[in-house]
């Protein structure tokens, strides 16, 4: 066949210049010729693409091989959110190990240019078809708008309204790349992250302080919480809120070394993704925005201020068989022992009395000075805009009523953090910390103020020792972990009267005590009491309990060894120790039948 | 001139048989049952719903494949205006049905079929192009005059087809008329010419495009710009591809495919699902496979003994050529992704039957041979 055609070709060459006679049957050589370098033109070109596509092919299986399983596209996931991190505005916030808190997302936000929509009642109709949680008369009005070609209609749709509000086709809705904050544990860090608006600038939160680093910097904001302690805190006080029907609770983790939050926990709380659909009561921060009348857990204060000045010893201590009269009030014991007590008998037994004559001894002037230098005098220094200052009488009003109920607690209010500061440097050997929700390097040189001496924090510590063996920290007990701490029972101010009724029943502690690591803060706001609870709703019965299942939960995660509580030189380091006290075989009493 | 160009030779029908390439078939249905396959895959190793069904297409295909290899080209020739009137018209009704809808439109149902106009277009515009130049001396063929015709039965059909719209059948239609005009000899400084012209527009063309259309070239030339809008596609199918290797993971066991990041995988994306199972090698292969059809229809294109029956082959032949172009070189990321099926392997009976027509074209082209 071939030949045949060449042969048609070489007849035609022979007569190439002579054009007039086109030969009338089969198939003309001009054509064979023409055709065939033609052909063989389009042939190279296509052949040159064959290539391509398998050099293509070759360099996409082989050359930038991946070898992936299941993972394939979370690995290369990755290697694209780098790329997209450098366009995300944003920063992250992760924890202290990483965990991703908070990111921003691209996401389409619809507007319309109204001067190109042909049928606004239509459009208006379909639309509201897609987003029904816009209103029809609403939209209607916005598309028909004159002399305007810019309206916002819904911003951050999902990927499927975007889909589908393209496929209604309508002419004049356009799409603008957005950007979204997503909180990817909902409600779980909702007060120390905070929020951000709409347009990604953070209103709450550390979203809120840090709003420039985050503006600006691509690495995340690594913070100092644990979500996992997180979780754990927020669920044990949310139990707790439940079975007594509270109105509210609140919890805080610190680092008692570096003033590290490694949990900080307030409810009710709310969602940051929809913060717009928060209740204030939920926007608020209890930990820090909130000031309360501690109660007992300022005696510990009272205690370390008079051992530390000197002013009384282990051994010494004050008759709490009468009530106090001042003026016009009277400061009663709570179910008191109506005899002298010894120091560490008024704190296992939370004496009122003997809280305000010891203060008294120590004296008001020294009294503020311990005070202000525990950081209760001003607000606390942490990284959140949400920080309320505490109440105090002026100087000129510190009456000698105010020493003593200060002494236990009460005509003062702090917030839960200043507190947990203050005890934190109790028990850390007498130096107070800035609380941070920032991770501190390891390399970091963490300054602080000497407060106590490291005799009286380790007095301190025996003090609270106590109360968890012998008082009404009790229930906080977690065997191995040496927890140590007071309870605390503050009624309310309802109506301007202290209500008898309404409580906040807390907890403060330390674990392990022998060497501590973490001060744990709770409270549970008007709990009502339980048949378990014998009908109680105070400190001891509501806030040590709920302490010690949060500690029981969170001290293996936090790395904390168990250790054997009896063991000589434990004991040493943790047990009230002076001569002749009733309290001290009292305690090894009680340790031997453990 | 005249139509004389056609023997009155007849074919008888034992002669067609001996004529049909058992190979160029085996090749081809090697092809559409490695589709057959990888849609089995593509629902997680079920015959539904796309394999089974892809099936009956392919019997379709076949039967139709058969009948115009069998018809003498003398028919073909003669009804090939008709068939081109046809085809305008239902793309006509297409665009008035589309109007009337208010939104776009592909489809048109006559009966219990539903017709895509502008896949009978896409044979129609190369037989009726075929025999155009069948009547046209080579000499004339450098004329500008020349032209006139086919540029208008090419054009109109492209920009119906625009409107629709769907590109990449534009384009397909657009590129198959111009390497039928290319290769019936018309002069080629005017190709010459109309690359530079396209070249040096392409700068001023920008000013005019719309935001939207920027950002879509944007993006395919940085697919990683909306990673999770425009750029989703492409970027899922070059991982996809980029996890196969040189062998891939097997059949059935694609992860990208089979946990749905893959978009389209039983249609658009269908070569990116068996690269990713079956790797450099499987992917290389079916590329081989491709190239023998093509080949096979050039070679037919050389030795056909009439001018209809040479330009409907090698039409028929790029025809093919770019469909199986764009769209690997869409999922690998070569061109931006226009949204066309694989000939032979993707899932769609419209596309398999009009794409096994074509071939038929070819064959028929092989069994009418004699001068």
């Amino acid at each position: 066949m071939i030949q045949k055609l060449m042969e048609h070709l070489r007849h035609n060459n022979h007569h190439e210049s002579d054009d007039s006679h086109p030969r009338m049957q089969g198939i003309l050589p001009e054509f064979v010729e023409t055709a065939h370098s033609r052909i063989f033109i389009l042939n190279l070109f296509f052949i040159a693409l064959f290539g391509l596509m398998v050099l293509r092919v070759a360099d996409l299986t082989i050359i930038k091989y991946k070898p992936t399983q299941f993972c394939a596209s979370l690995e290369t996931g990755e290697e694209e959110s780098e790329k997209a991190t450098l366009q995300t505005k944003r920063g992250e916030i992760v924890d202290r190990n990483g965990i991703v808190l908070a990111t921003s997302l691209f996401t389409a936000s619809l507007y319309a240019d109204p001067s190109e929509i042909i049928d606004p009642k239509e459009s208006a109709k379909q639309l509201v078809s897609l987003l029904p949680e816009l209103g029809l008369a609403e939209i209607e009005a916005k598309l028909s708008v004159e002399n305007k070609r810019f309206v916002w209609l819904q911003r951050h749709l999902t990927p499927r309204q975007h889909h589908d509000i393209n496929a209604l086709g309508i002419p004049g809705l356009h799409f603008e790349k957005t950007e979204k904050r997503v909180y990817l544990h909902g409600p779980l860090a909702s007060h120390v992250l905070g929020f951000s608006d709409t347009d990604s600038n953070g209103i709450a939160g550390v979203e809120h302080s840090f709003n420039d680093y985050l503006r600006t910097n691509s690495k995340p904001l690594q913070l100092s919480l644990d979500i996992r302690i997180q979780h754990i805190l927020r669920e044990e006080i949310l139990q707790t809120i439940d079975k007594h029907k509270a109105i509210g609770g609140m919890g805080t983790v610190m680092d008692v070394q570096t003033g590290e939050i490694v949990a900080m926990v307030s409810l009710p709380d709310f969602d940051p993704n929809q913060a717009n659909l928060a209740k204030d009561v939920e926007r608020f921060n209890a930990n820090t925005a909130g000031v309360y009348e501690l109660g007992s857990g300022l005696k510990l204060l009272t205690a370390a201020m008079a051992l530390d000045s000197g002013k009384v010893t282990f051994a010494s201590g004050y008759d709490a068989s009468h009530p106090i009269t001042v003026g016009r009030q009277q400061i009663h014991d709570y179910r008191g022992q109506k005899r002298y007590l010894t120091l560490p008998e008024i704190i296992v037994h939370s004496s009122n009395i003997g809280a305000a004559k010891m203060a008294m001894d120590v004296g008001a002037v020294k009294q503020r000075e311990y005070l202000a230098r525990f950081g209760l005098f001003k607000p606390t220094r942490i990284e959140l805009p949400e920080v309320s200052r505490p109440l105090f009488p002026s100087t000129q009003n510190w009456k000698d009523v105010n020493t003593m109920t200060i002494a236990f607690g009460h005509g003062m209010a702090v917030s839960p953090v200043q507190m947990l500061s203050a005890i934190s440097t109790l028990v850390n050997g007498g130096i107070l910390y800035r609380p941070t929700l920032v991770k501190k390097q390891s390399s970091e040189e963490i300054f602080g103020e000497r407060v106590i001496s490291e005799k009286t924090s380790l007095q301190s510590c025996k003090l609270m020792r106590s109360v968890v063996l012998e008082g009404t920290g009790r229930k906080a007990a977690v065997p191995g972990y040496l927890v140590a701490g007071k309870s605390g029972t503050a009624e309310k101010i309802k109506n301007g009267r202290y209500s008898k009724t309404a409580n906040l029943a807390s907890f403060i502690g330390a674990f392990p005590i022998h060497a501590p690591r973490y001060v744990v803060f709770v409270m549970i706001d008007e709990p009502k009491g339980t048949k378990e609870t014998a009908g109680y709703a105070t400190g001891g019965w509501i806030g040590s309990p709920l302490a010690g299942r949060v500690i029981k939960r969170i001290a293996p995660i936090l790395g904390i060894q168990p250790v054997d509580e009896n063991d000589p030189s434990i004991l040493k380091r943790t047990l009230v120790n002076y001569t002749g006290s009733k309290l001290n075989g009292v305690h090894l009493a009680a340790v031997k039948t453990r | 001139m005249s139509k004389h160009y056609f023997s009155k030779t007849e074919h008888s029908f034992w002669y067609k048989i001996k004529q049909i390439s058992l190979p160029f078939v085996f090749v081809i249905l090697s092809i559409a049952s490695i589709g057959i396959l990888m849609l089995y895959s593509a629902a997680n190793g079920e015959w539904d719903p796309w394999a089974s069904t892809q099936l009956v297409h392919l019997s379709i295909a076949l039967v139709a494949f058969i009948i115009v290899t069998f018809i003498d080209t003398h028919f073909w020739y003669k009804c090939a205006y008709l068939l081109y009137a046809f085809a305008l018209i239902l793309l006509l009704a297409v665009e008035i049905k589309g109007y009337i809808g208010m939104g776009a439109q592909r489809w048109i149902k006559i009966g219990v079929l539903n017709i895509q106009p502008s896949e009978i277009m896409r044979v129609a515009v190369i037989l009726a192009i075929a025999r155009y130049y069948h009547n046209v001396h080579i000499h004339q063929a450098r004329y500008i005059a020349t032209l006139i015709v086919p540029l208008i039965l090419c054009l109109i059909p492209v920009a119906l087809v625009m409107r629709q719209p769907d590109l990449g059948t534009a384009l397909i239609i657009l590129s198959v008329g111009v390497a039928l005009v290319f290769l019936s000899g018309a002069a080629k400084r005017l190709f010459v010419g109309a690359s530079v012209m396209i070249a040096a527009s392409i700068p001023i063309a920008w000013h005019f495009l719309r935001p939207y259309q920027k950002e879509r070239i944007l993006t395919f030339l940085d697919p990683e710009r909306d990673p999770l809008g425009t750029g989703y596609h492409i970027i899922q199918s070059k991982i996809a591809l980029g996890s196969g290797g040189l062998t891939g993971k097997g059949f059935l066991e694609g992860s990208q495919s089979h946990l749905n990041f893959l978009p389209e995988k039983q249609t658009d994306f269908i070569f990116t699902m068996l690269s990713e199972e079956f790797g450099f090698i499987g992917g290389a292969s079916v590329i081989f496979l491709y190239f023998l059809i093509i080949a096979y229809g050039y070679k037919v294109g050389l030795t056909a003994t009439t001018q209809f029956s040479r330009l409907t082959a090698l039409g028929m032949t790029t025809g093919f050529f770019c469909y199986v172009f764009i769209n690997m070189a869409m999922v690998m990321g070569i061109l931006p992704v226009v949204g066309e099926p694989l000939p032979l392997l993707s899932y769609g009976g419209a596309s398999l039957v009009t794409t096994f027509i074509s071939l038929g074209f070819i064959m028929n082209a092989r069994t009418h041979d004699k001068v």
